[in-house]
Protein backbone atom coordinates (compact mmCIF):
# COMPACT_ATOMS: atom_id res chain seq x y z
CA UNK A 1 0.00 0.00 0.00
CA UNK A 2 1.50 3.45 -0.72
CA UNK A 3 0.25 6.61 1.07
CA UNK A 4 -1.95 8.85 -1.45
CA UNK A 5 -1.89 11.56 1.04
CA UNK A 6 1.25 12.42 2.74
CA UNK A 7 1.35 15.49 5.21
CA UNK A 8 4.75 16.60 7.06
CA UNK A 9 5.23 19.32 9.49
CA UNK A 10 2.57 20.77 7.88
CA UNK A 11 1.76 24.67 9.77
CA UNK A 12 -0.67 27.18 8.80
CA UNK A 13 -0.67 30.89 10.05
CA UNK A 14 -2.93 33.30 8.90
CA UNK A 15 -2.05 36.84 8.41
CA UNK A 16 -2.82 39.12 11.16
CA UNK A 17 -3.18 36.24 13.93
CA UNK A 18 -0.55 35.96 16.81
CA UNK A 19 -0.32 31.93 16.79
CA UNK A 20 -0.64 29.08 13.80
CA UNK A 21 -3.84 27.87 13.27
CA UNK A 22 -2.47 24.51 12.35
CA UNK A 23 1.00 23.55 14.06
CA UNK A 24 3.18 20.84 12.41
CA UNK A 25 0.87 18.19 11.79
CA UNK A 26 2.29 14.99 10.53
CA UNK A 27 -0.04 12.10 9.01
CA UNK A 28 -0.22 9.84 6.16
CA UNK A 29 -3.54 8.23 4.22
CA UNK A 30 -2.78 5.30 2.24
CA UNK A 31 -4.30 4.48 -1.41
CA UNK A 32 -8.08 3.33 -0.83
CA UNK A 33 -8.56 4.38 3.24
CA UNK A 34 -11.71 6.09 4.32
CA UNK A 35 -9.83 8.68 6.89
CA UNK A 36 -11.69 10.91 9.32
CA UNK A 37 -10.43 14.01 10.28
CA UNK A 38 -12.25 15.17 13.42
CA UNK A 39 -12.03 17.53 15.14
CA UNK A 40 -13.78 20.63 17.54
CA UNK A 41 -14.69 23.96 15.62
CA UNK A 42 -11.64 25.82 15.20
CA UNK A 43 -9.22 22.81 15.45
CA UNK A 44 -7.94 23.65 11.98
CA UNK A 45 -9.62 20.83 9.76
CA UNK A 46 -10.89 22.78 6.88
CA UNK A 47 -7.57 24.97 7.08
CA UNK A 48 -5.96 21.00 6.57
CA UNK A 49 -8.46 20.48 4.05
CA UNK A 50 -7.91 24.12 2.36
CA UNK A 51 -4.34 23.41 1.86
CA UNK A 52 -4.43 19.64 0.90
CA UNK A 53 -6.72 20.59 -1.89
CA UNK A 54 -4.72 23.25 -3.36
CA UNK A 55 -7.04 26.32 -2.53
CA UNK A 56 -5.10 28.02 0.49
CA UNK A 57 -0.91 28.20 0.84
CA UNK A 58 1.04 26.65 3.76
CA UNK A 59 3.11 28.49 6.03
CA UNK A 60 5.75 25.55 5.91
CA UNK A 61 5.88 22.01 5.39
CA UNK A 62 5.39 19.25 2.99
CA UNK A 63 2.35 17.94 1.52
CA UNK A 64 2.14 15.75 -1.11
CA UNK A 65 -1.58 14.10 -3.17
CA UNK A 66 -0.97 11.79 -5.65
CA UNK A 67 2.85 11.97 -5.24
CA UNK A 68 2.25 15.23 -6.10
CA UNK A 69 3.67 18.56 -4.06
CA UNK A 70 0.42 20.62 -3.56
CA UNK A 71 2.79 23.89 -3.37
CA UNK A 72 4.75 23.22 -6.73
CA UNK A 73 2.58 20.76 -8.87
CA UNK A 74 -0.86 22.63 -8.14
CA UNK A 75 -2.66 21.27 -11.33
CA UNK A 76 -1.30 17.95 -11.15
CA UNK A 77 -2.94 17.71 -7.15
CA UNK A 78 -6.26 19.23 -8.48
CA UNK A 79 -6.43 16.91 -11.67
CA UNK A 80 -6.30 13.83 -8.55
CA UNK A 81 -8.99 14.83 -6.02
CA UNK A 82 -12.18 16.29 -5.78
CA UNK A 83 -14.01 18.25 -3.40
CA UNK A 84 -17.07 19.13 -1.94
CA UNK A 85 -16.79 22.31 0.44
CA UNK A 86 -18.24 23.05 3.86
CA UNK A 87 -20.15 25.64 2.15
CA UNK A 88 -21.97 25.34 -1.16
CA UNK A 89 -20.40 25.96 -4.28
CA UNK A 90 -23.26 25.69 -6.72
CA UNK A 91 -24.47 28.21 -9.15
CA UNK A 92 -28.32 28.53 -7.37
CA UNK A 93 -28.98 30.14 -11.37
CA UNK A 94 -27.72 26.91 -13.30
CA UNK A 95 -29.71 23.84 -13.76
CA UNK A 96 -28.42 20.64 -11.59
CA UNK A 97 -26.95 19.28 -14.77
CA UNK A 98 -25.34 22.13 -15.76
CA UNK A 99 -23.38 22.63 -12.47
CA UNK A 100 -22.51 19.02 -13.50
CA UNK A 101 -21.88 20.02 -17.18
CA UNK A 102 -19.82 22.82 -15.79
CA UNK A 103 -17.57 20.80 -13.63
CA UNK A 104 -17.51 18.00 -16.13
CA UNK A 105 -16.42 20.35 -19.09
CA UNK A 106 -13.49 21.87 -16.58
CA UNK A 107 -12.03 19.10 -15.88
CA UNK A 108 -11.57 18.03 -19.40
CA UNK A 109 -13.97 14.98 -19.74
CA UNK A 110 -16.10 16.32 -22.46
CA UNK A 111 -16.49 19.65 -24.96
CA UNK A 112 -18.68 21.84 -24.29
CA UNK A 113 -21.95 22.04 -25.72
CA UNK A 114 -24.96 24.20 -24.85
CA UNK A 115 -27.61 21.81 -24.17
CA UNK A 116 -27.62 18.35 -22.63
CA UNK A 117 -28.92 16.80 -25.68
CA UNK A 118 -25.70 18.11 -27.69
CA UNK A 119 -23.28 16.43 -25.25
CA UNK A 120 -21.55 13.33 -26.05
CA UNK A 121 -23.47 10.10 -25.49
CA UNK A 122 -20.85 8.84 -22.23
CA UNK A 123 -21.59 12.47 -20.59
CA UNK A 124 -24.98 12.20 -20.82
CA UNK A 125 -25.27 8.47 -19.53
CA UNK A 126 -23.02 8.97 -16.42
CA UNK A 127 -24.93 11.84 -15.26
CA UNK A 128 -28.21 10.07 -15.54
CA UNK A 129 -26.80 6.88 -13.81
CA UNK A 130 -25.29 9.03 -11.01
CA UNK A 131 -28.90 11.26 -10.76
CA UNK A 132 -30.64 7.61 -10.62
CA UNK A 133 -28.16 6.64 -7.77
CA UNK A 134 -29.01 9.42 -5.48
CA UNK A 135 -32.81 10.18 -6.81
CA UNK A 136 -32.42 13.18 -8.16
CA UNK A 137 -33.54 12.27 -11.59
CA UNK A 138 -36.40 14.47 -11.72
CA UNK A 139 -34.35 17.34 -10.84
CA UNK A 140 -32.11 16.80 -13.40
CA UNK A 141 -33.01 19.79 -14.85
CA UNK A 142 -34.58 21.90 -12.57
CA UNK A 143 -32.85 24.99 -10.81
CA UNK A 144 -30.64 24.66 -7.89
CA UNK A 145 -32.36 27.27 -5.83
CA UNK A 146 -35.66 25.10 -6.31
CA UNK A 147 -34.00 21.79 -4.81
CA UNK A 148 -33.67 20.89 -1.12
CA UNK A 149 -30.36 21.23 0.99
CA UNK A 150 -29.96 17.53 0.94
CA UNK A 151 -30.37 16.89 -3.19
CA UNK A 152 -27.98 19.92 -3.52
CA UNK A 153 -25.29 18.38 -1.29
CA UNK A 154 -26.47 14.73 -3.06
CA UNK A 155 -25.17 16.59 -6.47
CA UNK A 156 -22.61 18.27 -4.71
CA UNK A 157 -20.90 15.02 -4.24
CA UNK A 158 -22.26 13.56 -7.48
CA UNK A 159 -20.57 16.61 -9.03
CA UNK A 160 -16.74 15.79 -7.28
CA UNK A 161 -17.10 12.15 -8.05
CA UNK A 162 -17.90 13.07 -11.66
CA UNK A 163 -14.62 13.47 -13.06
CA UNK A 164 -12.92 9.96 -10.62
CA UNK A 165 -10.82 11.17 -8.42
CA UNK A 166 -8.13 9.27 -6.96
CA UNK A 167 -9.14 11.55 -3.71
CA UNK A 168 -12.42 12.46 -2.23
CA UNK A 169 -12.50 15.28 0.19
CA UNK A 170 -15.47 15.88 2.05
CA UNK A 171 -15.60 18.60 4.45
CA UNK A 172 -18.60 17.99 6.92
CA UNK A 173 -20.70 16.81 3.54
CA UNK A 174 -24.14 16.08 5.75
CA UNK A 175 -24.16 19.37 7.61
CA UNK A 176 -27.34 20.62 7.94
CA UNK A 177 -29.05 17.53 6.58
CA UNK A 178 -31.86 15.45 8.06
CA UNK A 179 -31.33 11.72 9.35
CA UNK A 180 -32.90 10.52 6.09
CA UNK A 181 -30.63 12.70 3.78
CA UNK A 182 -27.72 11.76 5.65
CA UNK A 183 -28.54 7.88 5.51
CA UNK A 184 -29.26 8.06 1.88
CA UNK A 185 -25.50 9.77 1.22
CA UNK A 186 -23.49 7.96 3.05
CA UNK A 187 -25.10 4.68 1.47
CA UNK A 188 -24.09 5.94 -1.70
CA UNK A 189 -20.89 7.31 -0.70
CA UNK A 190 -19.65 3.92 1.00
CA UNK A 191 -21.11 2.26 -2.59
CA UNK A 192 -19.17 4.48 -4.91
CA UNK A 193 -15.91 4.31 -2.46
CA UNK A 194 -16.04 0.11 -2.92
CA UNK A 195 -16.95 0.12 -6.14
CA UNK A 196 -14.23 2.84 -7.87
CA UNK A 197 -11.80 2.23 -5.08
CA UNK A 198 -11.73 6.41 -4.60
CA UNK A 199 -9.36 7.40 -1.19
CA UNK A 200 -12.02 9.30 1.04
CA UNK A 201 -10.45 11.65 3.46
CA UNK A 202 -13.61 12.96 5.58
CA UNK A 203 -14.47 15.88 8.03
CA UNK A 204 -17.25 15.79 10.23
CA UNK A 205 -19.14 16.82 13.61
CA UNK A 206 -21.63 14.08 13.47
CA UNK A 207 -19.03 10.99 15.01
CA UNK A 208 -21.18 8.22 14.90
CA UNK A 209 -20.82 8.78 10.87
CA UNK A 210 -16.79 7.67 11.68
CA UNK A 211 -17.53 4.49 13.13
CA UNK A 212 -16.81 2.57 10.06
CA UNK A 213 -13.79 4.22 8.73
CA UNK A 214 -10.56 2.83 8.83
CA UNK A 215 -8.90 5.71 10.35
CA UNK A 216 -9.78 8.11 12.52
CA UNK A 217 -7.55 10.93 12.96
CA UNK A 218 -8.16 13.80 15.98
CA UNK A 219 -7.10 17.49 15.54
CA UNK A 220 -7.41 19.19 18.56
CA UNK A 221 -5.69 23.65 18.99
CA UNK A 222 -4.34 22.58 15.59
CA UNK A 223 -1.97 19.59 16.68
CA UNK A 224 -3.15 15.76 16.07
CA UNK A 225 -4.45 13.84 19.27
CA UNK A 226 -4.72 10.78 18.15
CA UNK A 227 -4.74 9.04 15.06
CA UNK A 228 -5.91 4.84 15.02
CA UNK A 229 -8.74 2.62 14.02
CA UNK A 230 -12.20 3.29 15.44
CA UNK A 231 -11.87 0.38 16.98
CA UNK A 232 -8.70 0.76 18.94
CA UNK A 233 -9.89 4.24 19.45
CA UNK A 234 -12.70 3.10 21.70
CA UNK A 235 -10.47 0.15 23.62
CA UNK A 236 -8.38 3.23 24.49
CA UNK A 237 -11.28 4.78 26.57
CA UNK A 238 -11.43 4.79 30.61
CA UNK A 239 -13.08 1.73 32.24
CA UNK A 240 -15.20 4.09 33.87
CA UNK A 241 -17.33 3.91 30.61
CA UNK A 242 -19.49 0.69 29.23
CA UNK A 243 -19.19 -0.09 26.31
CA UNK A 244 -18.03 3.24 24.71
CA UNK A 245 -18.45 4.14 21.55
CA UNK A 246 -16.89 6.40 19.55
CA UNK A 247 -17.91 9.46 20.09
CA UNK A 248 -16.84 8.48 23.86
CA UNK A 249 -13.76 8.19 22.70
CA UNK A 250 -13.91 11.40 20.72
CA UNK A 251 -14.55 13.02 23.64
CA UNK A 252 -12.29 12.04 26.22
CA UNK A 253 -9.42 12.02 23.80
CA UNK A 254 -10.47 16.25 23.51
CA UNK A 255 -10.30 16.38 27.38
CA UNK A 256 -7.26 14.48 27.80
CA UNK A 257 -5.15 16.52 25.30
CA UNK A 258 -5.61 20.07 26.10
CA UNK A 259 -9.76 20.22 26.57
CA UNK A 260 -11.91 22.17 23.24
CA UNK A 261 -10.76 24.40 21.38
CA UNK A 262 -12.12 28.03 21.69
CA UNK B 1 -25.97 -5.34 -11.72
CA UNK B 2 -26.51 -2.13 -9.72
CA UNK B 3 -26.01 0.68 -12.43
CA UNK B 4 -23.43 1.84 -9.88
CA UNK B 5 -21.15 -1.96 -10.58
CA UNK B 6 -21.98 -1.03 -14.00
CA UNK B 7 -20.31 3.05 -14.04
CA UNK B 8 -18.00 1.43 -11.80
CA UNK B 9 -16.63 -1.58 -13.98
CA UNK B 10 -16.48 0.83 -16.66
CA UNK B 11 -14.67 3.45 -14.04
CA UNK B 12 -11.86 0.99 -13.59
CA UNK B 13 -11.17 0.05 -17.22
CA UNK B 14 -10.55 4.02 -17.90
CA UNK B 15 -8.49 3.95 -14.92
CA UNK B 16 -6.43 0.76 -15.21
CA UNK B 17 -5.82 2.38 -19.20
CA UNK B 18 -5.23 5.52 -17.32
CA UNK B 19 -2.77 4.12 -15.37
CA UNK B 20 -0.87 2.54 -18.12
CA UNK B 21 -0.95 5.56 -20.42
CA UNK B 22 0.30 7.34 -17.02
CA UNK B 23 3.20 5.26 -16.43
CA UNK B 24 4.12 5.25 -19.91
CA UNK B 25 3.75 9.25 -20.05
CA UNK B 26 5.56 10.04 -16.97
CA UNK B 27 8.59 7.77 -17.94
CA UNK B 28 8.85 9.31 -21.06
CA UNK B 29 8.37 13.15 -19.34
CA UNK B 30 11.21 12.02 -16.75
CA UNK B 31 13.83 11.25 -19.09
CA UNK B 32 12.90 14.37 -20.78
CA UNK B 33 12.53 16.55 -17.92
CA UNK B 34 9.23 17.71 -18.17
CA UNK B 35 6.15 17.46 -15.59
CA UNK B 36 3.40 15.47 -16.89
CA UNK B 37 -0.74 15.87 -16.91
CA UNK B 38 -2.07 13.12 -15.59
CA UNK B 39 -4.34 12.00 -12.89
CA UNK B 40 -6.79 9.15 -12.20
CA UNK B 41 -9.11 8.53 -15.06
CA UNK B 42 -6.61 9.45 -17.46
CA UNK B 43 -6.53 7.98 -20.80
CA UNK B 44 -4.82 7.41 -24.48
CA UNK B 45 -7.45 8.26 -26.99
CA UNK B 46 -9.61 9.79 -24.74
CA UNK B 47 -12.51 11.66 -26.07
CA UNK B 48 -11.90 9.51 -29.15
CA UNK B 49 -13.29 6.35 -27.84
CA UNK B 50 -16.34 4.04 -29.53
CA UNK B 51 -19.90 4.62 -29.56
CA UNK B 52 -19.91 1.93 -26.60
CA UNK B 53 -17.69 3.00 -24.12
CA UNK B 54 -19.81 4.29 -20.81
CA UNK B 55 -17.00 5.85 -18.91
CA UNK B 56 -15.64 8.95 -19.29
CA UNK B 57 -12.33 9.73 -19.72
CA UNK B 58 -10.36 12.79 -19.91
CA UNK B 59 -8.77 14.73 -22.53
CA UNK B 60 -4.63 14.75 -22.73
CA UNK B 61 -4.26 18.49 -24.71
CA UNK B 62 -3.56 20.55 -22.34
CA UNK B 63 -4.29 22.96 -25.12
CA UNK B 64 -7.48 21.62 -26.01
CA UNK B 65 -8.37 21.35 -22.02
CA UNK B 66 -7.63 25.13 -21.10
CA UNK B 67 -9.90 26.39 -24.56
CA UNK B 68 -13.03 24.46 -23.46
CA UNK B 69 -12.12 25.81 -20.35
CA UNK B 70 -12.18 29.19 -21.30
CA UNK B 71 -15.19 28.81 -23.58
CA UNK B 72 -17.18 26.55 -20.54
CA UNK B 73 -16.45 29.99 -18.19
CA UNK B 74 -17.69 32.12 -21.10
CA UNK B 75 -21.17 30.18 -21.99
CA UNK B 76 -21.87 30.14 -18.11
CA UNK B 77 -21.99 34.00 -18.70
CA UNK B 78 -24.04 33.59 -22.13
CA UNK B 79 -26.61 31.11 -20.25
CA UNK B 80 -26.59 33.50 -17.61
CA UNK B 81 -27.92 36.19 -18.98
CA UNK B 82 -30.60 34.24 -20.95
CA UNK B 83 -31.70 33.19 -17.63
CA UNK B 84 -31.77 36.56 -16.51
CA UNK B 85 -33.34 38.79 -19.08
CA UNK B 86 -33.39 42.00 -17.00
CA UNK B 87 -29.18 42.23 -17.57
CA UNK B 88 -29.67 41.90 -21.58
CA UNK B 89 -32.49 44.66 -21.25
CA UNK B 90 -30.30 46.61 -19.68
CA UNK B 91 -27.72 46.23 -22.16
CA UNK B 92 -30.36 47.18 -24.27
CA UNK B 93 -31.55 50.23 -22.83
CA UNK B 94 -28.34 51.66 -21.74
CA UNK B 95 -27.36 52.70 -25.15
CA UNK B 96 -30.59 54.82 -25.84
CA UNK B 97 -29.53 56.82 -22.16
CA UNK B 98 -25.89 57.36 -23.47
CA UNK B 99 -26.21 57.52 -26.95
CA UNK B 100 -29.79 58.78 -27.28
CA UNK B 101 -30.00 61.12 -24.69
CA UNK B 102 -26.53 62.82 -24.07
CA UNK B 103 -24.82 62.14 -27.40
CA UNK B 104 -28.35 63.23 -29.19
CA UNK B 105 -28.11 66.54 -26.96
CA UNK B 106 -24.37 67.59 -28.36
CA UNK B 107 -25.48 66.20 -31.80
CA UNK B 108 -28.10 69.74 -31.53
CA UNK B 109 -26.13 72.03 -29.68
CA UNK B 110 -22.56 71.70 -29.75
CA UNK B 111 -21.74 70.07 -32.97
CA UNK B 112 -21.22 72.58 -35.62
CA UNK B 113 -18.04 73.68 -36.83
CA UNK B 114 -16.13 70.85 -35.99
CA UNK B 115 -15.04 69.58 -39.49
CA UNK B 116 -16.26 66.38 -39.50
CA UNK B 117 -19.58 64.69 -39.33
CA UNK B 118 -20.19 64.35 -35.56
CA UNK B 119 -23.14 61.61 -35.59
CA UNK B 120 -20.54 58.65 -36.97
CA UNK B 121 -18.17 60.58 -34.61
CA UNK B 122 -20.52 60.05 -31.28
CA UNK B 123 -21.45 56.54 -32.82
CA UNK B 124 -17.77 54.96 -32.82
CA UNK B 125 -17.01 56.33 -29.49
CA UNK B 126 -20.31 55.13 -28.32
CA UNK B 127 -19.28 52.07 -29.61
CA UNK B 128 -16.33 51.58 -27.77
CA UNK B 129 -17.33 52.70 -24.93
CA UNK B 130 -19.78 50.25 -24.91
CA UNK B 131 -17.98 47.46 -25.04
CA UNK B 132 -15.37 48.28 -22.76
CA UNK B 133 -17.46 50.10 -20.34
CA UNK B 134 -20.23 46.62 -20.36
CA UNK B 135 -17.21 44.09 -19.94
CA UNK B 136 -15.57 45.78 -17.59
CA UNK B 137 -18.68 46.06 -14.98
CA UNK B 138 -19.96 42.21 -16.08
CA UNK B 139 -16.52 41.41 -14.56
CA UNK B 140 -17.68 42.44 -10.84
CA UNK B 141 -19.74 38.93 -11.41
CA UNK B 142 -16.82 37.55 -10.57
CA UNK B 143 -17.13 38.72 -7.05
CA UNK B 144 -20.68 37.48 -6.28
CA UNK B 145 -19.10 34.14 -7.43
CA UNK B 146 -16.70 34.42 -4.86
CA UNK B 147 -19.19 35.18 -2.30
CA UNK B 148 -21.47 32.76 -3.04
CA UNK B 149 -18.69 30.31 -2.69
CA UNK B 150 -18.57 29.22 -6.90
CA UNK B 151 -15.24 30.30 -7.51
CA UNK B 152 -14.21 27.39 -5.35
CA UNK B 153 -15.59 25.44 -8.15
CA UNK B 154 -13.00 27.24 -10.74
CA UNK B 155 -10.34 27.34 -8.24
CA UNK B 156 -9.98 23.95 -7.46
CA UNK B 157 -10.15 23.07 -11.15
CA UNK B 158 -7.31 21.77 -12.93
CA UNK B 159 -7.24 24.49 -15.39
CA UNK B 160 -4.86 27.82 -15.75
CA UNK B 161 -6.16 30.71 -13.49
CA UNK B 162 -5.38 32.94 -16.89
CA UNK B 163 -7.93 30.20 -18.90
CA UNK B 164 -10.78 31.60 -15.55
CA UNK B 165 -9.91 35.24 -16.02
CA UNK B 166 -9.89 34.94 -19.85
CA UNK B 167 -13.36 32.79 -19.97
CA UNK B 168 -15.16 35.55 -17.55
CA UNK B 169 -13.65 38.54 -19.37
CA UNK B 170 -15.05 36.95 -22.81
CA UNK B 171 -18.43 35.68 -21.04
CA UNK B 172 -18.67 39.44 -19.75
CA UNK B 173 -18.13 40.94 -23.15
CA UNK B 174 -21.44 38.74 -24.21
CA UNK B 175 -23.43 41.95 -23.01
CA UNK B 176 -21.29 44.28 -24.14
CA UNK B 177 -22.18 42.88 -27.69
CA UNK B 178 -25.73 43.49 -26.86
CA UNK B 179 -25.24 46.77 -25.70
CA UNK B 180 -23.29 47.36 -29.23
CA UNK B 181 -26.47 45.73 -30.85
CA UNK B 182 -28.18 48.73 -28.81
CA UNK B 183 -26.20 51.42 -30.06
CA UNK B 184 -26.59 50.10 -33.75
CA UNK B 185 -30.21 50.61 -33.52
CA UNK B 186 -30.03 54.15 -31.31
CA UNK B 187 -27.68 55.11 -34.17
CA UNK B 188 -29.95 53.53 -36.81
CA UNK B 189 -33.11 55.77 -35.19
CA UNK B 190 -30.85 58.79 -35.41
CA UNK B 191 -30.20 58.83 -38.67
CA UNK B 192 -26.27 57.77 -37.84
CA UNK B 193 -25.40 54.32 -40.03
CA UNK B 194 -21.90 52.93 -41.22
CA UNK B 195 -21.28 50.97 -44.02
CA UNK B 196 -21.24 47.12 -44.06
CA UNK B 197 -17.30 47.11 -43.96
CA UNK B 198 -16.78 49.65 -41.21
CA UNK B 199 -19.15 47.15 -39.29
CA UNK B 200 -16.79 44.27 -40.22
CA UNK B 201 -13.98 46.28 -38.91
CA UNK B 202 -15.32 47.05 -35.33
CA UNK B 203 -16.79 43.36 -34.97
CA UNK B 204 -13.06 42.38 -35.67
CA UNK B 205 -11.77 44.62 -32.92
CA UNK B 206 -14.56 44.03 -30.53
CA UNK B 207 -12.94 41.01 -28.89
CA UNK B 208 -9.32 43.64 -27.98
CA UNK B 209 -11.43 46.06 -26.96
CA UNK B 210 -13.81 43.72 -24.43
CA UNK B 211 -10.35 42.05 -23.68
CA UNK B 212 -8.36 45.75 -22.53
CA UNK B 213 -11.69 46.77 -20.47
CA UNK B 214 -11.85 43.26 -18.41
CA UNK B 215 -8.32 43.11 -18.02
CA UNK B 216 -8.70 47.10 -16.12
CA UNK B 217 -11.53 45.92 -14.35
CA UNK B 218 -9.93 43.06 -13.10
CA UNK B 219 -7.19 44.74 -11.29
CA UNK B 220 -9.46 45.62 -9.17
CA UNK B 221 -11.79 42.37 -8.77
CA UNK B 222 -8.86 40.55 -8.05
CA UNK B 223 -8.63 42.46 -4.34
CA UNK B 224 -12.12 43.64 -3.93
CA UNK B 225 -14.01 41.12 -2.03
CA UNK B 226 -17.69 43.17 -1.52
CA UNK B 227 -19.74 43.36 -4.95
CA UNK B 228 -21.21 46.66 -4.21
CA UNK B 229 -17.54 47.96 -3.47
CA UNK B 230 -16.38 46.13 -6.89
CA UNK B 231 -19.82 47.84 -8.84
CA UNK B 232 -18.39 51.72 -7.13
CA UNK B 233 -14.64 50.81 -8.01
CA UNK B 234 -15.59 49.59 -11.74
CA UNK B 235 -17.73 52.75 -12.29
CA UNK B 236 -15.45 55.22 -10.95
CA UNK B 237 -13.03 53.72 -13.56
CA UNK B 238 -15.25 53.55 -16.99
CA UNK B 239 -17.32 56.41 -16.21
CA UNK B 240 -14.32 59.12 -16.35
CA UNK B 241 -13.23 57.24 -19.53
CA UNK B 242 -16.70 58.13 -21.29
CA UNK B 243 -15.81 62.01 -21.19
CA UNK B 244 -12.45 61.83 -21.23
CA UNK B 245 -11.14 59.48 -23.63
CA UNK B 246 -13.12 60.88 -26.75
CA UNK B 247 -16.12 59.03 -26.84
CA UNK B 248 -18.61 61.44 -27.38
CA UNK B 249 -16.66 64.78 -26.41
CA UNK B 250 -13.60 65.27 -29.06
CA UNK B 251 -10.59 65.73 -27.00
CA UNK B 252 -8.15 66.78 -30.17
CA UNK B 253 -8.02 70.12 -28.31
CA UNK B 254 -7.53 69.26 -24.61
CA UNK B 255 -4.40 70.87 -22.69
CA UNK B 256 -2.87 70.67 -19.64
CA UNK B 257 -4.25 68.46 -17.14
CA UNK B 258 -7.08 67.46 -19.48
CA UNK B 259 -4.65 66.44 -22.10
CA UNK B 260 -2.41 64.09 -19.58
CA UNK B 261 -5.68 62.40 -18.11
CA UNK B 262 -6.75 61.63 -21.67
CA UNK B 263 -3.20 60.30 -23.05
CA UNK B 264 -3.29 57.99 -20.02
CA UNK B 265 -6.83 56.10 -20.25
CA UNK B 266 -6.53 53.00 -21.85
CA UNK B 267 -9.90 53.89 -24.15
CA UNK B 268 -8.66 56.47 -25.76
CA UNK B 269 -6.44 54.21 -27.66
CA UNK B 270 -9.44 51.51 -28.09
CA UNK B 271 -11.41 54.52 -29.80
CA UNK B 272 -9.08 56.21 -31.42
CA UNK B 273 -7.55 52.75 -32.87
CA UNK B 274 -11.39 52.24 -34.24
CA UNK B 275 -11.72 55.45 -35.67
CA UNK B 276 -8.33 55.07 -37.52
CA UNK B 277 -9.17 52.06 -39.38
CA UNK B 278 -13.19 53.31 -40.04
CA UNK B 279 -11.72 56.91 -41.37
CA UNK B 280 -8.71 55.18 -43.27
CA UNK B 281 -8.36 57.37 -46.67
CA UNK B 282 -11.23 59.76 -45.73
CA UNK B 283 -10.77 63.30 -45.51
CA UNK B 284 -11.72 63.54 -42.12
CA UNK B 285 -9.10 61.67 -40.82
CA UNK B 286 -6.65 64.08 -39.71
CA UNK B 287 -9.10 66.27 -37.86
CA UNK B 288 -10.53 62.82 -35.63
CA UNK B 289 -7.67 60.26 -35.34
CA UNK B 290 -5.26 61.49 -33.04
CA UNK B 291 -2.68 58.46 -33.11
CA UNK B 292 -0.57 56.12 -35.39
CA UNK B 293 -3.23 53.13 -35.25
CA UNK B 294 0.40 51.26 -34.49
CA UNK B 295 0.81 53.24 -31.64
CA UNK B 296 -2.80 52.79 -30.20
CA UNK B 297 -2.36 48.68 -30.98
CA UNK B 298 1.35 48.47 -28.71
CA UNK B 299 -0.58 50.57 -26.21
CA UNK B 300 -3.54 48.43 -25.88
CA UNK B 301 -1.46 45.39 -26.17
CA UNK B 302 1.12 46.45 -23.40
CA UNK B 303 -2.04 47.63 -21.13
CA UNK B 304 -4.07 44.76 -21.63
CA UNK B 305 -0.89 42.36 -21.13
CA UNK B 306 0.05 44.01 -17.94
CA UNK B 307 -3.55 44.26 -16.09
CA UNK B 308 -4.10 40.96 -17.36
CA UNK B 309 -0.90 38.97 -15.57
CA UNK B 310 -1.57 41.44 -12.42
CA UNK B 311 -5.41 40.99 -12.30
CA UNK B 312 -5.06 37.20 -12.44
CA UNK B 313 -2.17 37.26 -10.37
CA UNK B 314 -4.05 38.85 -7.53
CA UNK B 315 -7.09 36.84 -8.29
CA UNK B 316 -5.27 33.92 -7.28
CA UNK B 317 -3.51 35.08 -4.57
CA UNK B 318 -6.43 36.72 -3.03
CA UNK B 319 -8.42 32.84 -2.00
CA UNK B 320 -4.92 31.45 -1.37
CA UNK B 321 -2.60 33.69 0.87
CA UNK B 322 -4.74 34.51 4.20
Amino acid sequence: MTAVIQVKDLVKQYSKTKEPSVKGISFDVEEGEFFAFLGPNGAGKTTTISILTTTLAMTSGEVRIAGYDVSTQARLVRENVGITFQQPSLDENLTAEENIRFHACLYGMCGYRPTFKLMPASYRKRVMDLAEIVGIQDSLFRPIKKLSGGMQRKLEIVRSLVHTPAVLFLDEPTQGLDAVSRRGLWEYLNEARKAQGTTVFLTTHYIDEAEHVDTVCIINQGVIAASTSPEAMKKSVSTRIENPTLEDAYVECLTRTGGLAA
Amino acid sequence: MTTIEATAIATAAARVQGATSRTTTEATAKAAGASVSTGAGTSTGAGTGTKTEQALVRRQSRVWREVNATITILMRDVVLSFKSPSSLIMSLVMPIMMMGMIGGNLMQNMAGGLGFDFGTFMLIGMLVNMLFMVTATGMTSLVEDERTDFTQEMRVSPVSRYSIVVGKILGSSFGAIVSMLGTVIVGLIMGITLSLGQWAIILLLSPFICLSGGALAMILIGVIKSARTANLAVMLIVMPQMFLSGAIIPIAQSSGVLFYVSRALPMTYCIDLVRAVVYAGTPEYAGVVLFNPAVSILVIAAITVVCLILGTFLFARSGKNR
